[in-house]
């Protein structure tokens, strides 16, 4: 009954460090929309990739409609009519919806031939908008489309290049709850019309909404898959977890005087601009205490990257103040923040928080390296080793060699270096964005429990996050971001996770 | 990927395999195979004299290439070289000849004028924002138009003084010793100091070091300034090898200092590569005008070699690497 057209065998790969697939089997069948779900760092992303040419298999097998097939770039995937929406989405913002959709098309044979801007292209657009439920003229600049939006041009570009094999990598992430549902239906609707999608999430209820099969993946291994009738959420969420859930959160012992002695860190009233996107943060009041967690809950774009970026001078303050253990302060950069003992360990860490060709040492000693150079200029390599090995051993970074560059680390292990630099730079007030997105679990685990060590050691925490349950399990203080503004600061002993996942709106949360 | 390895490695294959893996491996072994092709080529070419004349016209380039390498190093790009380093030249050849400034004076006015060229494309960088292509192209062109200026387009005669760089000193000329000490200086600047981690660190990823709390934009218009500095001492070499101040010199010269750091394995996508680098590199570069002058090949057909070699050397260096931000 079940014809197969796209089939995957001991899909291995393999990255510097990391081997981002164990072996996967996967088969997808006609017409069918099979949710591919997992936790950050599962494979989930690195396998449609694979099935769109944008990164080539280290080893395993793929057959297109029985066929074996090699797929080494994105026109290959085309060619056999396979095609990716991204996460984030790749259209060109300052090319119209058209132009957009005409990319697509230019990159099969004879594409180049066509001419842009004819009516054949245009009628092309408006015809595929109008599936994907999108009444807007195809003259229109993406730029000033919604990311919703987007999202559905992405879809009509897929459809626009006739392919039978749609992934869609995480496209309901950036989108709010109306937006989600109806792509969802845009989906039901294509599957009508023979369409197979691979739908990647990492919310549950979003795969018994709209998805026949499930597979889950788990550390580059597939452990699950199922018809969606045939089970339940709770199941899938155990097999994306891999443990019972409560071994994932150390112990909390709260050590911090909240509520009572002086806060270390306040902010009042803060209003903070981000370029081209108006206002990130408005009227913002906050304080963290001294051996306190607080949490900042809130969903992508609310506001949270803003506030981090912002307390080290990273983004303009509008308005408002900061006061530093009673001290109104003036953050105007991140050395500004170094001096005053504030450090932002960013989301995106290989971007904003390593220096990839550089060894775990140095950058380590990055902010340090002037104090532990003779005269504030001559290198000590013996110095700069010890200090790095000290934080290896304290944090286990591993391999605990301080030579190794740190591009080839693990995703745990990248993240622990950056908190070692963070340490050693002597910060009182850390800042962690997203800490444990883009770790394995067991170096979650870890870095959860270390979260927990520096604030019962005195540091003041603020930890920025998207997960509920990491926000719970870890701060003594939650606040609750919604589009820039904080609508409600609550004690972690006296809030529940589904309270807080009503007020960031409702959706979105399933493990 | 992990690089498929042969499974039979000779000794030489090993050697040269270890040899590859430093950073300085690759231009090295270039740098011999050059040599010992040029030795076969023309019998001439390894004569003391040749060599000589080959280490007197290497080390201006080979100061501009130094100078540059702090630049490319640090993920920018410097187009200024040729026009500093002649602007420097011709301001102490004023001072010398019209102002008659002492020779130390006059050659110290030429150091700092490179030093404040390097500056002020610094504050352009850091300051005014803008990327240091532009920056350093304004210099390029600005720089040359004072040149020009200040020497009515005439050369400026008279600078047999300058001989103390050509002067001998152990068998060898000063200025071959001073290409020499300063590849040394370079070497310690940039691999024994704390600014020589940062200008790695702010070519591998300079959002990371910004948001380590460093003042990356005091490494810049440190590394902008001290470049300045070295395209100078390159002008004054000029100089000395000519007795003359050509309004002309150095013409050009931005894209052969950028040649070197290729040659000697400096990504330009930034914290890759040997401060050695450029030493290697102009050396080639100068050794291959060299060598076809001569085997007595057509000059204007010596631009296509060199244009070749580049991209060969291009090629084997981008292997796997970022784009050239």
């Amino acid at each position: 009954m079940a014809s197969e057209v796209l089939v995957t065998r001991g899909l291995v790969k393999e990255f510097p460090g990391v081997v981002a697939l164990k072996g996967v089997d996967f088969d997808l069948r006609h017409s069918e929309i099979h949710a591919l779900v997992g936790q950050n760092g599962a494979g989930k992303s690195t396998f449609v990739k694979i099935l769109a040419g944008v990164y080539s298999p280290t080893r395993g097998k793929i057959y297109v409609r029985g066929s074996k097939v090699s797929i080494r770039s994105v026109l290959d995937a085309k060619r056999l009519g396979i095609t990716l929406v991204h996460q984030e989405a790749t259209l060109v913002p300052n090319l119209s919806i058209a132009e957009n959709i005409a990319l697509g098309i230019l990159g099969k044979e004879g594409g180049l031939l066509k001419r842009l801007g004819s009516r054949e292209l245009l009628d092309t657009a408006r015809k595929y908008l109008e599936v994907v439920g999108l009444d807007i003229d195809p003259r229109t600049k993406v730029e000033s489309l919604g990311i919703g939006e987007r999202q559905l041009v992405q879809v009509a570009r897929a459809l626009a290049e006739d392919a039978e094999i749609i992934c869609l990598d995480e496209p309901t992430s950036p989108l709010t709850a109306v937006e989600s549902r109806r792509l969802f239906e845009v989906m039901k609707e294509l599957k009508t019309r023979g369409k197979s999608m691979v739908f990647v999430t990492h919310r549950v209820e979003e795969v018994f909404t709209v998805a026949d099969r499930v597979t889950v993946l788990r550390d580059g291994v597939r452990v699950f898959s199922s018809e969606v009738s045939k089970t339940d959420p709770s199941e899938v969420v155990r097999y994306m977890l891999g443990r019972e859930p409560e071994h994932f959160y150390p112990a909390k012992v709260s050590v911090g005087a909240v509520g009572g002695g002086k806060p270390r860190l306040r902010l009042v009233g803060l209003t903070v601009l981000a370029e081209g996107k108006g206002m990130a943060l408005k009227n913002v009041t906050l304080e963290v205490y001294p051996g306190e967690v607080l949490g900042v809950v809130g969903l992508l774009g609310s506001g949270k990257t803003e506030l981090g970026k912002a307390l080290v001078g990273m983004y303009r303050v509008a308005g408002g103040e900061i006061y530093l253990d009673g001290v109104k302060v003036s953050i105007k950069s991140p050395v500004d923040a170094l001096r005053l003992g504030i450090f932002y360990i960013p989301e995106d860490r290989r971007r904003e928080g390593l220096v990839g060709n550089m060894s775990i040492a140095e950058n380590v000693i990055l902010p340090k390296v002037r104090e532990l150079s003779a005269l504030g200029l001559v290198r000590v390599p013996e110095r700069e080793i010890s200090t790095a090995r000290k934080w290896i051993e304290h944090l286990r970074v591993v391999p605990p060699k301080p030579s190794f560059k740190v591009m080839y680390l693990s995703g745990g292990n990248q993240q622990k270096v950056v908190i070692a630099k963070a340490l050693e730079s002597n910060a009182k007030v850390l800042v962690l964005d997203e800490p444990t997105f883009g770790v394995d679990v067991g170096a979650k685990i870890e870095i959860r429990k270390l979260v927990r060590n520096l604030a019962e050691s005195g540091y003041s925490i603020i930890l920025l996050t998207s997960d509920v349950d990491e926000a719970v399990a870890l701060s003594d203080r939650v606040a609750v971001l919604v589009n820039g503004e904080i609508v409600g600061v609550y004690r972690t002993s006296e809030v529940s996770r589904e309270f807080l996942v009503e007020l960031l709106g409702g959706s979105g949360y399933g493990s | 990927m992990a690089r498929s390895e042969l499974p039979y490695l000779s000794r030489f294959g090993r050697i040269l395999r270890d040899l590859l893996r430093y950073e300085l491996g690759g231009p090295l072994v270039a740098l011999i195979a050059l040599i010992i092709a040029s030795s076969a080529l023309s019998p001439r070419f390894l004569e003391a004299y040749n060599q000589r004349i080959l280490l007197l016209q290497t080390a201006p380039l080979a100061l501009l290439g130094l100078g540059e390498s702090m630049i490319i190093l640090m993920g920018s790009i410097d187009l200024s070289p040729g026009s500093t380093m002649a602007l420097a030249g011709t301001i102490s050849a004023i001072a010398f000849t019209r102002l008659s400034y002492p020779l130390h004076v006059s050659i110290l006015v030429g150091v700092l004028v490179g030093l404040a060229v390097g500056l002020v494309n610094g504050l352009l960088v850091t300051k005014a924002k803008i990327p240091s292509f532009v920056a350093t192209l304004a210099s390029l062109v600005a720089g040359r138009g004072m040149v020009l200026t200040l020497t009515e387009g005439q050369p400026i005669v008279g600078l047999s003084q300058y001989s103390v760089f050509t002067g001998e000193v152990a068998g060898l000329p000063v200025m071959v010793w001073l290409f020499a000490l300063f590849g040394v200086l370079n070497y310690f600047l940039l691999k024994r100091t704390s600014v020589g981690m940062l200008t790695y660190a702010i070519g591998g990823n300079e959002e990371a070091v910004r948001y380590s709390g460093v003042r990356v934009d005091i490494v810049k218009l440190l590394n902008f300034s001290l470049a300045g500095g070295y395209y100078a001492i390159a002008g004054l070499m000029m100089n000395a090898r000519l007795e003359v101040a050509y309004p002309w010199s150095g013409w050009g010269y931005e894209l052969d200092a950028i040649a070197s750091c290729v040659l000697g394995g400096i990504m330009l996508s930034g914290g890759i590569g040997s401060p050695l680098g450029p030493v290697v590199g102009s050396y080639m570069l100068t050794l291959l005008t060299n060598v076809l002058i001569l085997l007595g090949v057509n000059p204007y057909f010596q631009w296509v070699v060199k244009g070749v070699v580049l991209v060969i050397a291009a090629v084997a260096l981008t292997r796997g690497v970022r784009y050239v931000k």
